[in-house]
């Protein structure tokens, strides 16, 4: 397989969005590519780093927040002079 | 042993209790999805105290509609399609650009990233928090339609068949996408070394 086809698989390929037999020609390519090789770990490596990206928190106030307008307008809605 | 741990309500069954009055059930559904969400919500529109006011609005949304709730659908895939219609809505509404980097820099209410983790040394922490920083603007300044994808799949951690749901596009154009937008991150962090 050429490169520039390993390449463009290699997004499916971190996936395991092959079947075995096509995982395991491109992974054969990746064994002995060393350019493919380097951008197979620098994807690996975006991957993972997007999955610990932090997050924000959330303030301890926000549920009883929504559940305070939610009865809030349900009052409203039971009151006919509102 | 004895005794067992309380058995966990499902989504279905919560939705179920809130409908037949018990409204404090929603209070748990809230707190199952409120961080996902917020994240979700904060990452589309980089600015936290309109990210929380659009979650609040995300979960009155639903409390109004859950009559409407088809349930062949996960609750979480109904929670986020209103979300991503709502936030988009407001995007919209903002005219945000939206491959735009320039709003993360200009909201003081912007949270600061936490170093990474207390065991690295300084160096290496503060090294780690330019590399997040750098992530996350690589992520904004995607096209809006891989942004979101982006930010379902790596900060409220949905399957691909949930996104495709919530986003209303076929499976392999999530995918495609997504691959698309993590080639396109990997070029963007390139050039900014």
């Amino acid at each position: 397989m050429l490169c520039v086809k390993v390449l463009e698989l290699l997004p499916r390929f971190i996936e395991n969005d092959f079947s075995e037999a096509e995982m395991e020609e491109i992974r054969r390519h990746i064994e002995t590519c060393e350019r493919c090789e380097a951008e197979y770990r620098a994807m690996l490596s975006l991957v993972d780093r997007l999955d610990q990206l932090p997050v924000v928190g959330v303030p301890s106030s926000f549920k009883s927040a929504i559940m305070h307008r939610l009865s809030k307008d349900m009052q409203g809605e039971e009151d006919p002079s509102s | 042993m004895s005794g067992t741990a309380p058995r966990v309500q499902t989504d279905i069954e919560l939705v179920q209790d809130v409908l037949d009055g018990h409204e404090e059930s929603f209070a748990v559904l809230v707190e199952r999805y409120q961080k996902g969400l917020v994240n979700y919500i904060y990452h589309m529109v980089r600015q936290y105290d309109e990210a929380l006011e659009l979650s609040q609005e995300v979960f009155l949304k639903v409390y109004t509609g859950l009559r409407r709730y088809d349930r062949h659908y996960k609750f979480s895939t109904w929670l986020y399609k209103i979300a991503s219609n709502h936030t988009i809505d407001y995007l919209r509404r903002q005219h945000i650009s939206t491959t735009s980097i320039d709003a993360a820099g200009d909201d003081p209410d912007q949270p600061d990233i936490p170093l990474p983790s207390p065991e690295q040394g300084p160096h290496d922490a503060l090294q780690m928090k330019a590399l997040f920083q750098d992530t996350l603007d690589a992520i904004q300044s995607l096209p809006e339609s891989y942004r979101e994808l982006i930010i379902l799949r790596h900060f409220s951690f949905r399957s691909y068949e949930e996104m495709a749901k919530i986003t209303g596009l076929p499976i392999g154009t999530v995918k495609n996408r997504i691959f698309r937008a993590r080639r396109l991150l990997m070029e963007t962090l390139e050039e900014s070394r």
